[in-house]
């Protein structure tokens, strides 16, 4: 305790040597002379001035009041509060070390969100900021029984993470399930908490996403309030829930918010709109390669009369346009705003009109294309249209090789596969072997919200 | 880990034995030609004409269906030939009608033929099959200006549609069906070509494997009438009720049959039930002027009833002397005897059976006028 | 992920399980295999129901006995070491030809249907490797894919709507009009279509609620052989009953009287979706016979056994043996599967005899 000061400051000077945006000041008070040590680019001004200088000029109380008392051995600790925005008061007389939380980084507004818009609800989204990101869901959930568990991940970034439950709801084997594996993860850095979230999975392995991913603050009220468990990560938009299952990827919060029977309608499309996007495409080409009696006759005379300017066969065109239409989503998904426009519709339409004149490809499969991708899209995760897309090409790839057969052996392979994954531990394919037979009323159809009231069987809750 | 290992695995053997098996080039669809009729001529014990016709899709072409001919002994043996001569590949995935020549029908062959088509597994289930008199490959080869082409044409004709319910729409599979139950004579329509349009004449009824003979239009009906069917075309009658000659043209719209049967080998006697429903289209008589109130047209009612029962009478009292069944009548008895059924056990059957009609007709309107 | 020793079938598991196992290729060529007895075959599906459940009874007391054994161990226990080996690899032997045989006939029948003039080489490798797949996940991924198979394939008997429009329902009557001699050659035929149920003998173990095991199973079998009596009242009243013994795979061909106004030929689409039934079944076949080479080899590697197996069914199936060899061997397989339906009253025998040697 009687180390002499200059020896600590030494000592935090080597550590934090060549950071220009620390700042280190020198300011006399009533009690001798203070280091005020900063970081400049963590903290704003006016912040330092009130909680800080002004204090220190005028009302020293407050500051002994307000501080925490850091121990001047924990070197690296201290630097982590100094990292994390804390401002360091070093008091030369008493060699006492307080810090005060300053930390007042420039954060983004609240808005509306891009990806997941709604016609109806609440508009608001998650942002960067992590306490922007709780106080949005505290806002909603006024209830002392919603717990916040912070953690630090990152060996290298020191990131904050804070995992969210309903003490009273959640189920406790859940909870150690995961605290277990984000306390086992070594990585230095975590740019986006999809990279946590890759790295706690069950089966990082399947094209399938594991945990739902949402930017709405009202989504993640609600699965909290189902006994889930969602971790929010600063610096990261998006918000993760465990565990979930297969046919909550096609649910979107809109759902519970229009009446039940538009409701149930629009997830039934969402749902089938899946099968039919994986399915129509490799349907054509088994229908054209090995099984023409499948089509009624009238269509298949439409069908040799489009394919014979055609100098490919099924299975090539269908990949050359598929191709062409990934092609088109990825240069214009990176395209600034003001060319990516026209560049859309010159490519779209122009290349598609161009190419069936030319003769490369026939104008059905045009359609069925345009359609499959458009049904691609339903899927409220963005994660698992891409899945849906990925998966599309084992579709084609098998009725190429094998027609019908091959596509009923890729459906069995994607059945067997999905009934196999588990998330966070339970079976991703929960509602159709349903744990609880209330969970039905929920899954495809959507039933009059007074009959859902129980939670689902996923979340295993505790029995009252 | 295991799945690393699989996927590996599963790798090396697509990789190293996409060499060993060996893959026959398969024929994109613009280079397959489907066959949409057929049709076989007698030539003599050994031997048939066999002409298929190929729809021909570009529009480049002159003609819009290509047809080739040849004769052969046996069918497969037939297609190889005409593969030499078309330049596509000879599928039968869209199979729509096959025409067999009258002499083929009464020599007996239709059966081998059907058989060889149901056997083959590309073939669908929605062949119709009929008897044309004279020349198949004619019928096939002709032209018809004003109809798209022969395959649509014959297509439609032979399809059901209401005002040819007395045809019996025979597929392969009906025809399989009532060739092998013993039960049952197979009806197959009659199609003649004259000039530039085709036209079902009758119905071929066949006693076992051979065509016996070809029956009118209105008999044809009875059998559909009494095999149970619902739709049945509109009825022509000639009464001759005491009224001088009367024509009454009935729109039919309902029907069902009931039969009862006295279970009885020795001496069979079947009761049948006919109730008809009806629309009265058009009427040439007498009493045209006097067909306004209820009582008139129940009497008429009545007089359909007596006339239609003798019309079918004497049709069965034919079929007694002809020991055929195209209608399944023995099927009645054939439900309370015990033991095996056979064809002899049928023909017995026709010959002795007693039949007693009952048609109960209903007239249910007159159209919008009265 | 491989077998645990734990208990993990519910109740919707061992129902389904049985049900699933027993639907194959058997149903396929039902009629045809029961057309001794021509058009009173139909209440045969009822009859074999009643001897399934009489000799599932058997197994489920003999299972009660050995509550954590399966089959293989009971064989050491009662017959002694030696010959329960023996036994047991027999027992594996005929499981691996009895699955070869159905993909045998399963791919022979794709091949003259829907994918001609291409070697079966390839889809029967694509079709192990998925096998291997399945059975890797154990008993419970096995029992998971035959309750969602259940309810995908079901869809499947709308299709027959149009054969029973055109059927005749008076192909019923007379009622019992057989010889003994017919009943006995269409019995014998046919009671290996609904063969499956026997596998409760090994999965038994594993079942979370043993003592009402015997009830669910009776529910799954019950459910197959209701589906199997509708698929054989159907045929009659569609085919004549030349038909019903010439045509092979009547079920198709009831479906070919389909027809939608945008799809023409429907029983393509059930052939291909016929995969996820015979996948089912398989599966639980090859799960036993992996167990039985688990009860032989004692290796710590479990993982290679599936391999073997899966390339001696690969082996047998593309074997360049002659066709007659390759039906003789499959009907022997059938008929040994019958032996293994009595078998458990021959253990129970031994069990009692043995019960009163201890007791005297």
């Amino acid at each position: 305790m009687n180390e002499i000061p200059e020896q600590i400051v030494a000592k935090l000077k080597q550590e934090i040597n060549e950071v220009d945006d620390v700042k280190l000041k020198m300011i006399a008070t009533e009690e001798g002379d203070v280091t005020v040590i900063y970081f400049s680019s963590l903290i704003e001004k006016m912040t330092l001035q009130t909680m800080v200088t002004i204090p220190l000029a005028n009302n020293l109380k407050q500051i002994h009041q307000m501080a925490q008392y850091l121990d001047p051995k924990d070197v690296k600790g201290v630097v982590k509060k100094l990292n994390a925005g804390q401002t360091l008061l070093f008091f030369h007389e008493t060699n006492a070390l307080l810090s005060v939380d300053t930390y007042s980084a420039p954060t983004r507004a609240i808005t509306d969100t891009e990806t997941e818009s709604t016609v109806i609800g609440p508009q608001d989204a998650f942002t960067e900021s992590l306490e922007t990101n709780i106080s949005l869901v505290r806002r909603r959930i006024q209830s002392s029984m919603l717990k916040n568990e912070n953690r630090i991940v990152g060996s290298e970034a020191n990131i904050k993470i804070s995992i969210m439950y309903m003490d009273n709801i959640v189920s406790h084997e859940n909870l150690d399930d995961l605290r277990n594996r984000i306390d086992q993860v070594d990585y230095p850095l975590f740019t986006d908490i999809s990279v946590l979230k890759q790295l706690i999975e069950d089966n990082p392995l399947s094209p399938f996403p594991q945990y739902y991913m949402t930017v709405r603050p009202d989504s993640i009220c609600r699965y909290l309030l189902d006994g889930r468990i969602v971790v929010f990560m600063d610096n990261s938009q998006l918000a993760i829930v465990c565990p979930t299952s297969f046919f909550e990827m096609f649910v979107s919060i809109e759902d519970y918010y229009n009446r039940w029977t538009t409701a149930s309608l629009l997830r039934m499309l969402r749902f089938f709109g899946f099968f039919l996007t994986i399915m129509i495409t490799p349907m054509y080409i088994s229908a054209l390669t090995f099984h023409p009696e499948i089509l009624p006759y009238e269509l298949l005379l439409n069908l040799q009369e489009s394919r014979s300017k055609v100098p490919f066969p099924p299975l090539i065109e269908v990949l050359f346009i598929e191709l062409i239409i990934e092609v088109l989503r990825e240069a214009g998904s990176r395209m600034p705003a003001k060319v990516g426009q026209t560049i859309g519709i010159v490519g779209g339409i122009v290349i598609g009109t161009a190419a069936v004149e030319a003769g490369l490809l026939s104008n059905i499969l045009i359609v069925l294309v345009a359609t499959s991708a458009l049904l691609s899209f339903l899927p409220p995760i963005f994660l698992m249209s891409n899945t849906s897309r990925f998966i599309r090409y084992i579709f084609i790839l098998s009725a190429g090789l094998f027609g019908l057969f091959g596509q009923m052996l890729a459906f069995a392979w994607l059945i067997h596969h999905l009934l196999s994954l588990k998330s966070l531990g339970t079976h991703y394919m929960t509602p159709a072997i349903p744990r609880k037979p209330n969970d039905l009323l929920d899954s495809v159809i959507r039933f009059p919200t007074k009959y859902i009231r129980s939670k689902t069987g996923i979340s295993k809750v505790q029995k009252k | 880990m295991k799945n690393k290992h699989l996927c590996i695995i599963s790798f090396l053997i697509f990789v190293l034995l996409t060499g060993c098996s060996k893959k026959e080039l398969k024929v994109p669809l613009e280079d397959v030609g489907m066959v949409d009729s057929m049709a076989f001529d007698y030539i003599d014990e050994n031997q048939m004409r066999l002409t298929v016709a190929i729809p021909q899709y570009s529009p480049d072409a002159e003609k819009d269906t290509q047809t080739f001919s040849i004769t052969t002994d046996l069918v497969s043996s037939g297609i190889v030939e005409i593969e030499k001569q078309s330049d596509k590949k000879i599928v039968f995935n869209q199979l729509r009608v096959v025409l067999v020549n009258e002499d083929f029908a009464r020599k007996g062959n239709v059966r081998k033929i059907v058989q060889h088509l149901y056997r083959n597994a590309e073939v669908g289930n929605k062949v119709l099959i009929a008897v044309v008199k004279d020349n198949a490959e004619a019928i096939l080869k002709g032209d018809y200006p004003d109809k798209p082409s022969i395959n649509f044409y014959l297509n439609n004709l032979l399809e059901p549609s209401i005002n040819t319910a007395f045809n019996p729409n025979t597929n392969i599979h009906d025809f399989m069906y009532s060739i092998t139950n013993p039960v049952v004579d197979t009806v197959l329509p009659y199609v003649e070509k004259r000039g530039e349009k085709l036209e079902i004449k009758g119905v071929a009824i066949f006693k076992g494997n051979h065509m016996h003979e070809v029956i009118k239009p209105e008999e044809a009906l009875v059998i559909q009438a009494l095999s149970g069917q619902k739709n049945l075309a509109p009825l022509h009658l000639d009464i001759n009720a005491g009224r001088g000659e009367e024509k009454v043209m009935i729109d039919l719209i309902e029907s069902s049959v009931k039969k009862e049967s006295n279970k009885n080998m020795e001496s069979p006697k079947l009761t049948i039930f006919l109730k008809i429903k009806g629309t009265l289209s058009e009427y040439k008589g007498e009493r045209e002027a006097h067909l306004f109130t209820a009582e008139r047209i129940s009497d008429l009612e009545k007089d359909v009833n007596k006339q239609l029962e003798q019309d079918i009478s004497e049709f069965l009292a034919r079929l007694n002397k002809t020991e055929v069944d195209p209608a399944g009548l023995s099927e009645e008895f054939r439900m309370y005897h015990h033991g095996k059924w056979t064809s002899k056990k049928t023909r017995e059957l026709i010959r002795k059976l007693d039949v007693n009609v009952h048609v109960e007709t209903s007239i249910i309107s007159t159209g919008t006028l009265k | 992920m491989n077998t645990t020793k734990g208990k993990v079938l519910n109740r919707y598991h061992v129902i389904f399980l049985a049900q699933s196992i027993m639907i194959g290729t058997g149903i396929l060529s039902l009629p045809q295999k029961l057309s001794p007895m021509g058009y009173t075959q139909s209440f045969m599906p009822l009859l074999f129901g009643v001897i399934a459940s009489l000799t599932l009874f058997a197994m489920v007391w003999l299972c009660s006995k050995f509550p954590n054994d399966d089959l293989f161990r009971m064989n050491e226990i009662l017959l002694g070491k030696w010959l329960g080996k023996f036994i047991n690899l027999l027992v594996i032997i005929q499981f691996i030809v009895f699955s070869a045989g159905i993909i045998s006939n399963y791919m022979h029948l794709i091949q003259s249907t829907a994918l001609q003039e291409q070697t079966i080489t390839m889809p029967v490798l694509c079709f192990l490797l998925l096998l291997i797949y399945i059975v890797s996940g154990g008993i419970k991924s096995i029992a998971r894919f035959c309750i969602m198979t259940f309810f995908i394939t079901i869809g499947l008997f709308y299709f027959t709507r149009w054969a029973i429009e055109k059927g005749d329902p008076s192909h019923f009557l007379p009622l019992f009009n057989f010889t003994p001699k017919e009943f006995y050659e269409a019995l014998k035929q046919g009671y290996f279509s609904i063969l499956g149920y026997e596998l409760i003998l090994f999965y038994f173990p594993y079942i979370i609620d043993q003592k009402k095991a015997f009830r669910h199973s009776l529910i799954g079998i019950w459910i197959s052989i209701f589906l199997c009596f509708i698929t054989t009242a159907i045929s009659v009243m569609y085919y004549s009953e030349w038909q019903l013994k010439n045509v092979e795979f009547s079920v198709l061909n009831l479906f070919k009287a389909g027809e939608f106004t945008f799809i023409e030929r429907i029983d393509i689409i059930g052939i291909t979706l016929w995969v996820f039934l015979i996948l089912s079944s398989i599966t639980a076949y090859v799960w036993c016979a992996k167990r039985g080479m688990d009860t032989f080899l004692k290796k710590k590697k479990q993982s290679y056994q599936l391999y073997i197996i899966a390339l001696i069914i690969f082996f047998i199936v593309k074997m360049p043996f002659s066709r007659e060899f390759q039906e003789k061997l499959f009907m022997a397989s059938n008929y040994v599967g019958y032996v293994l339906v009595s078998w458990p009253v021959f253990l129970i025998l031994i069990y009692v005899i043995r019960k009163k040697q201890v007791q005297v």
